[in-house]
């Protein structure tokens, strides 16, 4: 019983985030929005986090699910702290969108990946690609520039004979080439790590074809040096992988820890 | 200057479109089986996206906008000659099938679409994950279930448990699995196999599922063995389920439209019925604790909803 009024609290919060112009001006708020995953656990991201935070400075978690809105909190509300990919981040900074890195994620104490390009072994190149399904998560746009990226300039003709599947996360991309319902597979390496866990036959049967650059795992971005405000959130963030609560909510955006940038 | 000759204008762009496939005849027909069903709609839309993205049109037929159904989806074929027809749900491809049997045609949302009267021309987006891929993220979430029961009837599932059984093996998982002829068995045969096991596997078996009492049996049965029960689908983590893993309903429609493609490029072997290729994860936290199970938190980033207490 000791715990129903934060949650119908959280309840009522969750319910106005839906207009989340409406509150967002007056609580400060972490935003969150991924272009590296199509997977839709908004509702418990929200609820584990706000409940965690109700004691920790009462702070709340905003996601998104549409990019154009992510951004149009960007523009709008100049304040509190971004969460979002590093290829978003460079995305924004080009559009002369001044976020700055505040924090980086970590997992298993890295704070780089790559995305790999993964297919069965009798794939022997990229051309053997042209005309088959390549399954990925992520937003359209982002699996399109990673895998630009991947083939390279000798090789970027072929990305318009590559029918690129949508899943919603990483481990459904490389379930896919194993199961049939794909050719190729982008996925972060540690994808791949999943995929030797739950099957190490379909794991032994895949082989690398080509790598992105490294890039950053999920950051924490400022629209300006941060205030006092901000470094409370960037502070509360960092420190949340010290709680099991807080660590169980950093692993469901895929990360166990925060990192400040040297 | 040499006249142009029409005639062989003609038959040079007959042989272009002829060999462009269905992207220049402009034609996917959508059926679907009904257009308030969230699901079949969701599916419906992310499959116009696709194919909006490539260039290709469809026109739209939604079974329950017509009440002679049958007569106007064959005039329509027709009329507008599709060179594919999508069916969503199990009706649309029966009327399909019925009006325009030689057409081309791709289902999804089709439950067990095994039992379809499937033709050579047919494609496919099967309606349930494989039970390969149930079994690899089950693996993944609970690395150290080694053992794990089922109910089933010799009569419906007799073939899908072997399978299971079989993708079982690769994951390292051991089933032990017991027939019954009838729901009134269940108690029963689960005081015999509970026991036996680590974790409660519920499929979709229609004897074993047969009525409400069979299910709540089922769950208070394994929950005063302190076993946790995974099942097939999301509507048992209310019940108490620790997992439900299912088919993710937007990939379905994205994969659909892929496969329309690859078939219009000739680039699909006949009768080609592929497993949905995205899933979604509901992890119960609140059983799982209950339970004191341990699972492997690394996987949190692939539950799509995690079920507390208090909800």
């Amino acid at each position: 019983m000791k715990r129903n009024w934060p949650i119908f609290f959280i309840f009522s919060v969750f319910i106005a985030g839906g207009d989340w112009s409406a509150h967002s001006d007056v609580r400060p708020t972490y935003y969150f929005y991924n272009t590296e995953t199509n997977i839709n656990n908004f509702a418990s991201l929200k609820m584990g986090f706000d409940i965690y935070l109700v004691n920790h400075g009462g702070y709340f978690l905003q996601p998104f699910d549409l990019r154009e809105n992510f951004e149009a909190v960007i523009h709008e509300k100049k304040g509190d702290i971004y969460l979002l990919s590093s290829w978003h981040l460079k995305e924004l900074q080009r559009k002369k969108v001044p976020l700055e890195i505040a924090l980086v994620g970590t997992s298993k104490g890295n704070t780089t990946q790559r995305k790999v390009l993964s297919a069965k072994k009798d794939i022997v190149n990229f051309a053997m690609l042209k005309n088959t399904v390549v399954a990925a998560a992520g937003s359209d746009e982002y699996v399109h520039s990673v895998l630009k990226q991947i083939l390279g300039k000798e090789q970027e003709a072929l990305l318009k004979d590559i029918k690129i599947l949508i899943v919603p996360k990483d481990i459904d991309a490389v379930m896919a080439v194993g199961f049939g319902m794909a050719t190729a597979a982008i996925s972060a390496e540690s994808g791949l790590d999943k995929l030797a866990m739950m099957n190490p036959n379909q794991f032994k049967e895949l082989h690398s074809l080509g790598f992105s650059e490294k890039d950053y795992l999920l950051i924490a971005a400022t629209l300006k040096k941060p205030d006092q405000q901000e470094t409370q959130l960037l502070e509360v963030l960092r420190k949340m992988s010290e709680e099991e609560a807080g660590e169980a909510n950093l692993k469901m955006l895929g990360i166990d820890g925060w990192r400040a940038v040297q | 200057m040499k006249p142009i000759n029409f005639y062989n204008v003609f038959i040079l762009l007959a042989v272009f479109f002829a060999g462009t496939g269905f992207a220049q005849s402009n034609k996917i027909l959508i059926v679907n089986s009904e257009k308030t069903v969230f699901r079949y709609e969701k599916i419906a839309t992310e499959f116009k996206k696709v194919l909006q993205q490539n260039a290709y049109s469809w026109t739209e037929f939604n079974l329950d906008d017509h009440a002679n159904a049958d007569a106007d989806l064959k005039q329509l074929v027709q009329q507008e000659n599709p060179a594919l027809i999508y069916c969503i749900g199990t009706q649309a491809y029966s009327l399909a099938r019925n009006v325009a049997p030689n057409k081309k045609l791709l289902f999804s949302a089709a439950i067990n679409w095994r039992r379809l009267d499937v033709g050579v021309g047919t494609y496919g987006i099967a309606n349930e994950l494989s039970s390969a891929q149930e079994m690899s993220l089950l693996h993944y979430f609970f690395p150290t279930i080694k053992t794990i029961g089922l109910l089933y009837s010799d009569k419906f599932s007799r073939e899908y448990v072997e399978t299971i059984k079989k993708d079982a093996l690769n994951s390292g998982i051991n089933i032990i699995n017991k027939s019954i002829n009838d729901a009134q068995e269940i108690s029963e045969v689960l005081n015999d196999l509970l026991p036996q096991i680590d974790m409660f596997w519920i499929i979709s078996d229609p004897v074993v599922l047969s009525n409400k009492e069979s299910v709540r049996q089922i769950f208070q049965a394994a929950q005063q063995q302190n076993k946790p029960v995974y099942a097939y689908s999301d509507v048992y983590i209310e019940q108490g389920a620790v997992l439900a893993i299912s088919a993710d309903i937007a990939t379905i429609g994205r994969q659909s439209a892929g496969l329309a493609m690859m078939v219009d490029q000739g680039k699909v072997p006949a009768g080609t019925v592929q497993s949905p290729a995205g899933s979604t994860v509901t992890l119960n936290k609140c059983a799982l604790d209950a339970l004191k199970l341990q699972f492997n938190q690394d996987a949190l980033d692939s539950v799509n909803k995690i079920v507390g207490c208090e909800q």
